[in-house]
């Protein structure tokens, strides 16, 4: 060790700092602006759905058009191989109609059920490398070519939308994509909303729909519950907006606070991240201590060795 | 791995030049005692029937892993799209690298802290770690269900830089591929030395200098990354929000991972050496033990202490004692920690190997299952499912694991990993040149030839 320590250290400094200035270049343009509010604002070109299950009939229509839209295949387990019957989203179904029954047999009531296309989507903000993505007008969308299977989009998604093609040696992530690539791109609205027979389901901008959903909930008495759209301000607002006539978590709609997920699980890393400056303070810290102790170590080395007759093991 | 010295006389049996007895150190540094160097395994057979046991098993486990890799996941496993992580990711990954941080826990004491006499068990933590990460990565890899596309690894603009999933698939190869493998390089390195040709020593000696160079600049990435990782392994559960119980769901997850890797990497190497020691006949080494129990009762309190601040700040408290399910199964994890942290105040407790055993493996215990239950015990998935894992995926999991033991058994009979006394490392090499004496006549080359080629 006859290299002055003054250069070594220097050299570990630059070595650490080109890592970092490597690693920093990607991290940091994305950080620069706060990526995950807690309640996100959405833009004003995004586009909405808005589901009442006032006006549903239960009719699916819009699981036959989503299927013929999407390519899949009918989900028949249960129907003995006649017809599309899933029991719920799966990796066959993006979009589904379920049916809720009062336990004494009173009332029932429909929900449709796809991707919320949520403001913040958990799903975004866990994804490794952006195979989900925030799309143009706030559609989320898969792309295969990033995807490595890990399958945390399902473990963060509050409303388990993303299916696995557990089946498939080639899986794909199954879900509403929002027809992006069928129908939007071609100035179509998706194909559940246009095949809607009775407008249960409409497509529109996010505020136009939001502003359509308050005033059926002001003009009519108490056919709303709670008198509020779910989907405003849920996991930071989503842009599937519904209006129910029973509560929404018996429709399988979870009570979920109105921070978004991503805001909840980044905002302290990504102050400790930005600019890599936690690692990079840490590093230098750690560094500086473990020289010196290391010095120590290697000066008395020889008069160990000496002791011992034997080399020293590190 | 080194520059040379003078060689060394034989000790015989009745000259001891560095007894055995701990000394205590008086200038804070040097450091003799019973354990005083690595020594390799060498008085007993190589292959014995647990070795093979467990080799039989990693097999059928690795079999089962190729088969998995040209099949869906779905026959093999007992996942499903509520319970999409099985125990492949949440206990080989999520919880046991926990175990696998001994290299951090140990190697920030002995070289930020300055705890001298923990040099010694350096090479027990760091062949363990490694083969925890390296297993789990294995676990990762067949447990992903388009493997191929990691390629986007290498696309550094393809990152999502807000995923902790994107930190942990970079830091964790990264650092059990280059930081552990660097640091278990002198102990590959040195076998080399004492058994290889004059050619091979020569180049050894004129590398040594050059891998003491880097050495502190590594061993601070070695310790930088699995800061950032383990606490990412936290970071993970946070996105799933309230699908975890608030008894382990919180921002101060990441941390409280951070910290369970810190008492559990010392509490597993405790573990590990005793284990190794008691099971090779080797003498023990009160005062290293008595100092990774002390660290070890630290750290169980540093966690506890925050584990409880946050539920107190959270205004969990009285879910915490609500004595339900949930409220159990936290005060059985809980005990787990506490007992061992307050025992291991005791010198007594402390320096009685088979105390220091116990409590060592509680605290690992509860360390796991902390680490543990928010990934699937206190996970409830938005619809109703059931996850129990399936027998391929039980067996896959046994196999890994399995083949981390294969891997450490051997390591250990190989290498001079387990710390013994000097006399020891000696009456190796006596014992293996009167071995090369009665092999050479059968025309075979035994290691080491003999310990004062340098």
């Amino acid at each position: 060790m006859s290299v002055g320590e003054g250069i070594t250290r220097r050299q570990a400094l630059l070595g650490i700092l080109g890592f970092g200035g490597t690693v920093a270049g990607t991290l940091v343009a994305p950080a620069a602006a706060e990526e995950h509010p807690a309640h996100p604002e959405a833009p004003p070109d995004a586009v909405s759905m808005l589901y009442d299950n006032t006006i549903c009939t239960g009719c699916k229509a819009c699981m036959v058009a989503c299927n013929e839209a999407n390519g899949l295949p009918p989900d028949t387990t249960l129907s003995g191989g006649l017809w599309h019957m899933p029991t719920g989203l799966n990796s066959k179904t993006k979009n589904i109609i379920e049916c809720y029954k009062e336990p004494d047999g009173g009332g029932f009531a429909y929900v449709k059920k796809q991707c919320m296309h949520c403001l913040d989507p958990a799903c975004v903000t866990g994804c490794p490398f952006g195979a989900l993505k925030k799309n143009e007008w706030g559609a989320v969308t898969w792309e295969s070519s990033r995807c490595i299977g890990c399958r945390y989009c399902e473990v963060a998604c509050p409303f388990d939308v993303p299916k696995f093609e557990w089946d498939h040696w080639n899986p794909k992530i199954v879900k509403c994509e929002f027809c992006f690539d069928q129908r939007l791109k071609e100035n179509q609205q998706p194909a559940c909303t246009g095949v809607c027979p009775t407008g249960a389901v409409i497509f529109g901008k996010r505020v136009d729909l939001l502003a359509k959903a308050k005033e059926r909930i002001a003009a009519s008495s108490d056919k709303y519950f709670e008198k509020r759209v779910y989907g405003e301000h849920e996991a930071g607002g989503t842009q599937v907006l519904y209006l129910s006539s029973v509560a929404f978590d018996k429709i399988g709609l979870p009570k979920l606070g109105s921070t978004s997920l991503g805001h909840y699980a980044t905002k302290v890393t990504s102050v400790i991240y930005k600019w890599l400056s936690g690692p990079i303070v840490v590093a230098g810290i750690l560094g500086a201590i473990i020289r010196r102790n290391w010095n120590r170590h290697e000066a008395e080395r020889p008069e160990r060795e000496k002791q011992t007759g034997l080399l020293e093991q590190l | 791995m080194n520059t040379g010295n003078k060689s060394i006389k034989l000790p015989s049996s009745s000259d001891r030049p560095h007894a055995t007895t701990s000394t205590r150190d008086e200038s804070g540094s040097t450091f003799v005692n019973h354990w005083q160097r690595g020594v390799p395994v060498y008085r007993e057979p190589v292959v014995t029937p647990p070795l093979i046991f467990f080799a039989a098993l990693a097999v059928v486990g690795l079999t089962l892993a190729l088969v998995r890799f040209v099949s869906p996941l779905g026959p093999f496993v007992g996942m499903n799209d509520a319970y999409a992580w099985g125990i492949w990711k949440t206990f080989n990954v999520l919880t046991l690298t926990a175990l696998g941080s001994g290299p951090l826990a140990v190697g920030l004491a002995a070289w930020v802290l300055n705890r001298q006499k923990l040099h010694l068990v350096m090479r027990t933590a760091l062949v363990s770690g490694f083969l925890f990460y390296a297993t789990g990565l294995v676990a990762l890899g067949f447990d992903v269900g388009r493997a191929w596309n990691f390629w986007n690894i290498l696309l550094p603009w393809r990152w999502n830089a807000h995923s902790a999933m994107l930190e942990i698939s970079f830091c964790m190869p990264v650092y059990a591929g280059v930081f552990l493998a660097f640091e278990n390089l002198p102990l590959v390195l040195e076998r080399f030395y004492y058994t290889g040709s004059a050619a091979t020593k020569e180049l050894l000696r004129k590398w040594a200098p050059r891998l003491r160079r880097v050495y502190p600049a590594m061993i601070t990435g070695a310790y930088l990354f699995p800061l950032m990782h383990q606490s990412s392994l936290g970071g993970l559960m946070l996105l799933a929000g309230d699908k975890i119980h608030p008894l382990w769901q919180t921002p101060f997850l990441p941390l409280l991972y951070l910290l369970t890797a810190v008492f559990c990497g010392l509490g597993f190497v405790t573990l590990l050496l005793l284990i190794g020691c008691l099971r090779h006949s080797r003498p023990l080494d009160v005062d290293v033990l008595g100092e990774l129990g002390n660290l070890l009762s630290g750290g169980c309190f540093f966690f506890l202490a925050v584990r409880f601040g946050d539920i107190v700040w959270r205004g969990q408290l009285h879910t915490a004692f609500a004595l339900d399910k949930w409220s159990l199964l936290f005060l059985l994890e809980t005990a787990l920690i506490l007992v061992p942290a307050v025992a291991l105040r005791s010198k007594v407790v402390r320096e009685t190997p088979r105390s220091l055993l116990n409590m060592a493996t509680l605290a690992c215990l509860g360390g796991l299952l902390y680490r543990f239950i928010p990934t699937s015990i206190a996970f409830a998935p938005a619809h109703k499912a059931v996850y129990f894992p399936s027998l391929p995926e039980l067996f896959m999991t046994i196999g890994y694991i399995s083949l981390g033991i294969v891997a450490f058994v051997l390591a250990v009979k190989y290498f001079a990993v387990l710390p013994g006394d000097i006399e020891d490392w000696n009456h190796m090499f006596r014992v293996m040149r009167l071995r090369r004496a009665a092999s050479t006549a059968k025309g075979e080359t035994p290691w080491p030839a003999s310990p004062s080629t340098r």
